[in-house]
């Protein structure tokens, strides 16, 4: 409170109060005009003095002033109401409404009109030889332009209450309340305080007087020490701001760069590799036979004749055929069928980013190792509320000399716990083409309930033997898209790549928690 | 993954359930999902690819059973073959393999019926491969005499076809039946046709596409059962007819094999009664699951998988497949049954003990530096689907480069792979005619060129718009972009369909072309419905690293 009342004076202030000083009380609705500020300034700067008691408003009485509507500005223009070019035609011996109507200054309803409100008020008369004159002077119909258009045509402010009872009473049945395009007059209410400088107001002004008020700081007063002759006017800090819109890294993105931060921060290596993949990494190499049914065109996007990609080299690639025809240095019975080279080295999108893990094992990787790839991969679906044509995939794989099923659950639960924050988790036997055994890791969300989050298993010894890798291999994937809804509290997976800016402007997001807190749906 | 939808009151008599309440706990040993009850149909996903034997309602209801009630014998009482099917010589090249028994005292209720078809059905499509590796026909017995041949017949033998009004040649059933027109592929290129016929010259069926109308009609109430399958691969036949013997032996019937006499002069009783045996060392099992074996009771635990003959000796663990499974293909197949048995939540996690160093790619390094720096620029990012459609990258955006086609596109809008980003940032800008302006957005990410088809590229692509955005502000944040990396920069006028003549540029970063910037042609920006002037830049990320 005192530091509001005691605060440098405004420049607005100043300026009211230095109209009070010498005119209160003031109408308020005068005071723009005299104090020469534009209304919605006048009006801030009453509103703080008033809040800081420099100033009293008196109890506010109640004006209405008439203004001319539609009708009556055209019958301004005309230079007559009905009435009066009625009582002026009839004067000048006109008999008969018929007569009178043929004039087309007023349409024929309007005339009409006007002669029945003055028969019925008994200054016009209506007898065996027609009509005539009952009131010479025209009555109120007369005054009326008298008293109140002519002022107002003249620019003049007219309260109602200036005008006499009989004119004021015509004038507010001839001003609807609704259908103010049709309307001949305009009643407008004016609640107009009356303001007046209190004490504490002159004496804030007193002291304000040869004071200097500095708004903004310059560059000047710096340097000239100007600054040191004014006091600072003060802010009102909670004014609220503009709104900008910043820079900004997309929510997806941020979420993906969390995930990436947690994999590294947990001893994982980052691997990558391309968009457009051979048929031999994305699934030979992954012991996923050729006639599997997820090889099938349906489930892959080909690209278009003539694009190639790189063969695997040549000893990888026959060790990796023999494994499918007949389990090759991987022992067992393989797929037993007669491998495909056409078929192997045909152009795909990346359907798994599994294909990283595979090019990984073949080049040699280091053991112990780990390794993760945040994957764009494509599958052959219908776009909807839950398919987008192309989406990331986190996958990777661990090695050692020691790893076994317990290291293989160990990783989910840090998955689980680290990454997504879950407090419950389970274990679910699972299947993958090319990893045995295979474990998923379901996750239960505070609301959402239990869904699952990954999976892992041993690479199969297909997989590895051909490829170089003698160690036993952790494979192991996590599902992002659920995941990035949920932190983004979005509910359709489209929203993710969203085109709309004011939309993505909307989105919040808190990496800190990858299993909710986004309030975006 | 297949999924199937069976009638639930018949899984839980099946597999001894009182009610459905842990249905979803039962199924997750056998890598089942329960997708969902709707009244009495229960939804099921099966996620092993390799178990067809589980993609029946017999099959899941097994999977349940044992898990509570340990193994049983399978197949082991059938008596002598039932009768003979000889194959003739010319099927070689077009359906070679068929297997057949009978299944004779189980009577077939509707809700069998049902899962009979259901069963033939899913068999037949997923693990069949749409009929061709395999198709399934039921018979009733009563009507066959023995032996049935298996042969051909040319396009204009007759037959009454099931469910058809009149009697029709083959060649019209191919083309006037449903099942016609949706198999007659399989049998595109012959001239002669398979067909089944019983001792008496009656037809059976017309495999793989419909069975007669006679014998080949099973109804409720049908007491005695004769099942074929036939098919192009020898291993997808027997197992179907081993699974679907073994899921009628478990509904009460009686199995009798049929011998078939193949014109090699080979012959095969089937339904075959397999009996993988697999071998797991008692130190790979500890190896493997970090646990030590002598404290795991591994004949029980098999025994719940169904395995029979379980022997523990000299340090190696025996077991026997049942013999609706053949996906057993070494030691790791027996493992991991004896963990999921034991209950994968029973074994204690450890973390993995070595230690290794995290590492970032190089190229997402330098992608999240970009990033920054962008966003310190005041751009907004933005991120759109790889798959977009040639009208965008051509057409509106008039880019030069033809983009690469996918062969198999599911529709027009996601049919080429992008080769640049621009056109997804005028998608944006279209979009986004309402939302406050300035703006600026960018957008970082993989592309794929046609030159370099097969290799990492990604994009940096960065635009503006508002009343006053031109040439010299893309140049001010790509010029901020190179300072920060004291890399060179220099732009050579260039003109480009994109741009308008004379503001464009083509970009020099060290002296190597990077990419492209300019003001883009008003003929652009009305292809996209664009009304303000937007600039952009796009550089390979590689320039800038």
């Amino acid at each position: 409170m005192s530091g509001e009342s005691t605060r440098e004076l405004h420049p607005l202030e100043s300026a009211v109060l230095s109209w009070l000083v010498s005119h209160s009380p003031a109408a308020e609705n005068e005071l723009p005009k005299n104090c020469g500020l534009d209304a919605g300034s006048c009006r801030r700067a009453v509103q703080w003095l008033l809040s800081r008691g420099l100033a009293d408003a008196e109890s506010s009485e109640v004006t209405i002033s008439v203004e001319l509507g539609p009708l009556g500005l055209e019958n301004g223009r005309k230079g007559f109401t009905p009435e009066t070019a009625m009582l002026k035609a009839v004067a000048e011996g006109a008999k008969d409404l018929r007569v009178i109507q043929e004039d087309d200054l007023f349409d024929r309803g309007r005339w009409g009109s006007a002669m029945g409100a003055m028969l019925k008020a008994g200054v016009l008369r209506r007898g065996p030889e027609g009509l005539s004159l009952a009131d010479d002077s025209g009555g109120v119909f007369a005054r009326i332009w008298e008293m109140v258009y002519l002022p107002l045509l003249n620019g003049s402010d007219l309260t109602i209450d200036s005008l006499p009872r009989d004119v004021s009473e015509e004038v507010v049945s001839r001003a609807p309340k609704r259908g103010r395009a049709r309307a001949e007059f305009i009643l407008n209410e004016n609640a107009s305080a009356f303001v007046s400088i209190t004490e504490e107001g002159r004496k804030a002004l007193r002291e304000s007087l040869g004071k200097v008020t500095i708004g903004r700081l310059t560059r000047e007063m710096l340097a000239s020490e100007d600054w040191r002759k004014g006091t600072f006017r003060r802010y009102s800090v909670d004014f609220p701001p503009a709104r900008i819109h910043i820079g900004r890294h997309h929510p997806y993105g941020v979420f993906l760069d969390a995930v990436r931060e947690k994999l590294l921060a947990m001893g994982f290596q980052e691997m990558k590799g391309p968009l457009a993949e051979s048929e031999f990494w994305n699934n030979d190499a992954l012991f996923m036979p050729q006639f599997h049914p997820a090889r099938d065109i349906h489930d892959a996007y080909y690209l278009e004749e003539g694009v190639k990609v790189a063969a695997p080299d040549r000893a990888t690639g026959e060790r990796v055929k023999a494994a499918h025809e007949n389990g090759g240095p991987a022992g067992g019975r393989g797929w037993e069928y007669s491998f495909d080279w056409k078929r192997s080295l045909r152009a795909i999108m990346r359907s798994q980013g599994t294909a990283l893990s595979a090019r990984t094992l073949a080049s040699n990787p280091s053991v112990p190792g780990k390794y993760f790839g945040i994957a764009k991969c494509f599958r052959y679906d219908q776009v909807d509320a839950t398919h987008l044509p192309d989406f990331f995939q986190v996958e990777g794989i661990v090695l050692g000399e020691n790893i076994n099923l317990r290291h293989l659950l160990g990783l989910l639960k840090l998955f689980a716990t680290e990454v997504a924050g879950a407090k419950e988790y389970k274990f679910v036997p699972a299947y993958f083409p090319f990893t045995e055994p295979s474990v998923e890791v379901h996750i239960k969300h505070p609301e959402l309930g239990w869904f699952e989050m990954g999976g892992a298993g041993l690479f199969r010894r297909e997989v590895c033997l051909p490829l170089g890798v003698k160690v036993p291999v952790i494979a192991w994937g996590l599902g992002l898209d659920r995941m990035a809804l949920m932190a983004l509290g979005l509910s359709d997976i489209r929203d993710l790549l969203a085109t709309d800016l004011s939309r993505l402007r909307a989105m919040r997001f808190a990496p800190e928690n990858l299993m909710g807190g986004g309030e975006n749906a | 993954m297949p999924k199937i939808e069976v009638p639930l009151s018949d899984l839980l008599n099946m597999a001894g359930l009182a009610e459905a309440e842990c249905l979803g706990e039962m199924l997750e040993p056998l890598k089942a999902e329960l997708d969902g009850v709707e009244g009495d149909t229960v939804k099921i996903e099966l996620n092993d690819t390799n178990r067809p034997d589980l993609w029946t309602a017999e099959g899941v209801a097994r999977g349940i059973r044992c898990q509570r009630e340990g193994a049983r014998p399978r197949l082991s009482r059938m008596g002598d073959p039932a009768g003979e099917i000889h194959v003739s010589k010319d099927l070689c090249d077009l359906r070679p393999f068929i297997a057949a028994f009978t299944a004779e005292g189980w009577e077939v209720t509707e809700d069998g019926l049902l899962a009979l078809i259901a069963s033939q059905e899913k068999l037949a499509s997923s693990f069949g491969r749409n009929r061709r590796t395999a198709a399934i026909g039921f018979y009733d017995l009563r009507g066959i005499a023995f032996p049935v041949a298996y042969r051909t017949a040319p396009p204009d033998t007759v037959f009454h076809p099931l469910g058809e009004p009149v009697e029709m040649r083959l060649d019209q059933v191919l083309r006037n039946t449903e099942s016609g027109v949706k198999y007659a592929g399989l049998l595109e290129g012959f001239s002669m046709y398979p067909l089944l016929t019983d001792a008496g010259g009656q037809v059976l069926s017309f495999p793989p596409v419909l069975n007669s109308n006679s014998t080949g009609r099973v109804d409720a109430g049908a007491r005695r059962l004769f099942c074929e399958v036939t098919g192009t691969d020898w291993h997808t036949v027997n197992l179907t007819a081993s699974i679907l013997a073994c899921n009628l032996e478990d509904r009460g019937a009686v199995i009798r094999p049929i011998k078939v006499l193949y014109p090699d002069g080979r012959d095969t009783v089937t339904p075959i009664v397999y009996r993988d045996t697999l071998e797991a060392g008692m130190d790979a099992i500890a190896s493997v699951l970090g646990i030590d074996p002598a404290t795991l009771d591994i004949e029980e635990l098999l025994g719940k998988m169904d395995y029979s003959s379980v022997k523990v000796h000299n340090g190696t663990v025996r077991a026997v497949m049942p013999p609706y499974r053949r996906d057993g293909i070494h030691e790791m197949d027996l493992i991991e049954d004896i963990a999921i048995s034991r209950g994968l939540n029973s074994i204690e996690p450890l973390l993995p003990p070595d230690y290794t160093v995290g590492r970032a790619a190089p190229s997402e390094t330098a992608a999240r530096w970009v990033r920054t720096i962008l966003v310190g620029a005041g751009c907004e990012e933005i991120m759109r689907p790889i798959l977009t459609s040639s009208d965008k990258i051509t057409g509106r955006t008039r880019s030069p480069e033809e983009p690469v086609k996918i062969s198999n596109p599911m529709t027009a809008e996601y049919a080429v792979v992008s080769n640049t980003l621009l056109p997804a940032l005028l998608e944006v800008e279209a979009a986004s005619g309402h939302a406050v302006f300035p703006h600026r957005i960018f957008t970082v990410g993989e592309v794929l060129r046609r030159a370099a088809c097969g290799l990492c590229e990604t994009s940096v692509s960065v635009a503006a718009s508002s009343g006053d955005s031109d040439f010299g502000e893309m140049h001010s944040i790509l010029g901020a972009l190179c300072h920060y990396r004291s890399l060179s920069l220099k732009l050579r006028e260039q003109d480009d369909p994109r741009f308008i003549p004379g503001r464009s540029a083509e970009v020099l970063i060290e002296g190597v072309p990077a990419g492209i910037m300019g003001e883009f042609h008003p003929e652009v920006l009305n292809r996209w419905g664009i009304g303000v002037p937007v600039s952009a830049f796009e550089v390979t990320l590689e320039s800038l690293r």
